[in-house]
């Protein structure tokens, strides 16, 4: 994903919680509680980027990292069974706006292929949905269906929305400006 | 580069190409050939039929110096038995395409003719005699919607039951794109990620290009850290086992 990509920023700024193994002196105010430094055992909810860099710095010989990442509220494993069952039926975004950046990231640092299996079948499922609701979207008024559809998209789907609805748009355009002239 | 401009061909520029097809004409009026680009026209003398690019057949259509031949696949029963087909016998892939002109020898082989000047034989849609009246009914050739969204629009007198025409066609049009909307599923279920577009039109690549890039796009993602694991894991074991292997830089002299 390249730099300026927002929504690679915007991604970046998700929070995940995460556990700190040492006594860090100083950062008491990320937990809002104490002027005092962190217990070893804090558990704090951290945004991505930051959460990376430590969990990824090793401090030297031992190869203890200040604090271990878990996976988001988003990709819990309630989450996960719901989308193994149905994809359709979860409003994604209500889980997370940038639920696949962050499960992509979170592919980076874990190896996890389940996961990775599930996201993309979940991705492929809603995506034919995506279309259909695109070509409908220009058909017709839209249906309250519709808007609650629309409403639980994520941010890559609502791209492919985007996307899908431009290309009809264009067809349809066409088809309105040869019959014109 | 901040310019969003689209990949591919936008649907003015698939209706640009589609203009250079050849269709059938009745002339009404005499008119000499011209020279174009493309080659030069035939002489027009009422009433016989010539073949002209669709683009001069429009004009002289609109000036009423001739009429359009409608092409045998846009007849009702032709689009009936084409949604049929789609429908019924093969629900995944498309209708094929029109084949392309033949001739017997007389010992029982049919052999090409629509080979160009260097004998090879022409392939592409443009310059393929897929929309004049000597077309194949059945089959629907690479800009079928372009074409018969222009002569419904500019010749409908000519076409036989416009009205039955034009409801068919949203038919065809709409069981297509539900099909184009498969294909990424296809892809996931398929071999190797490869799926057969034979058949598909040239307005439906350019409406559905967005939605498929999208989808293979996220897709690649999702699966980037899976795919450079399982690459890594290769090559630990390609070195393991590279002794037994001819190397490529062993030429083999």
């Amino acid at each position: 994903m390249s730099y300026y990509d927002v929504d690679a920023i915007l991604t970046d700024g998700e929070k995940v919680p995460c556990t700190f193994e040492y006594d860090v002196p100083y950062l008491g105010h990320l937990d809002n509680s104490s002027s005092s430094g962190l217990k070893p055992g804090t558990a704090l909810s951290l945004p991505l980027w930051l959460a990376e860099m430590l969990a990824l710095a090793s401090a030297g010989e031992d190869s203890k990292a200040p604090l271990t990442l878990n996976l988001p509220p988003c990709l819990s494993d309630a989450v996960v069974a719901a989308l193994r069952a149905d994809p359709r039926a979860v409003a994604l975004r209500d889980q997370s706006v940038h639920l696949y950046g962050v499960g992509v990231r979170m592919l980076d640092l874990f190896d996890e292929r389940e996961l990775g299996a599930v996201l993309r079948r979940t991705f492929v499922v809603r995506a034919a949905d995506v279309g259909l609701h695109a070509r409908k979207a220009d058909e017709g008024g839209i249906g309250g269906h519709q808007i609650e559809f629309l409403r639980g998209l994520e941010e890559w789907e609502r791209n492919l929305f985007r996307r899908a609805h431009e290309g009809v748009k264009g067809a349809k355009e066409w088809a309105d400006r040869v019959k014109k002239t | 580069m901040a310019l969003p401009l689209p990949s591919g061909l936008v649907p003015s520029e698939v209706a640009f190409l589609c203009e250079m097809e050849l269709v059938t004409v009745v002339p009404r009026q005499k008119l000499d050939s011209i020279d174009l680009l493309s080659g030069t026209t035939p002489t027009l003398r009422p009433p016989r039929r010539e073949n002209l690019p669709l683009w001069l057949g429009l004009l002289l259509k609109k000036q009423r110096r001739a009429n359009i031949v409608p092409p045998p696949w846009l007849h009702p029963d032709s689009l009936r038995a084409i949604i049929q087909h789609e429908t019924k016998t093969d629900p995944t892939g498309w209708a094929p395409p029109p084949l392309p002109p033949t001739r017997a020898d007389g010992r029982g082989n049919a052999l090409r003719i629509n080979t160009g000047e260097a004998g090879e034989p022409i392939l592409s849609p443009p310059f393929l005699p897929s929309c004049t009246s000597s077309s194949p009914a059945g089959a629907l050739p690479y800009h079928w919607f372009e074409l018969a969204e222009m002569l419904l629009a500019h010749a409908s007198d000519d076409i036989f039951d416009a009205t039955e025409v034009r409801a068919l066609l949203r038919d065809l049009q709409e069981v297509r794109a539900a099909k184009m909307r498969a294909i990424p599923a296809q892809l996931e279920a398929g071999v190797d990620g490869v799926m057969s577009l034979r058949g598909v039109g040239a307005m439906e690549l350019a409406e559905s290009r967005g939605l498929v890039m999208g989808v293979v796009e996220g897709v690649r993602k999702i699966g980037a850290s899976a795919e450079a694991a399982r690459r890594e894991e290769e090559e630990e074991r390609g070195e393991a086992g590279m002794d037994d292997e001819p190397s490529d830089d062993d030429m083999g002299l």
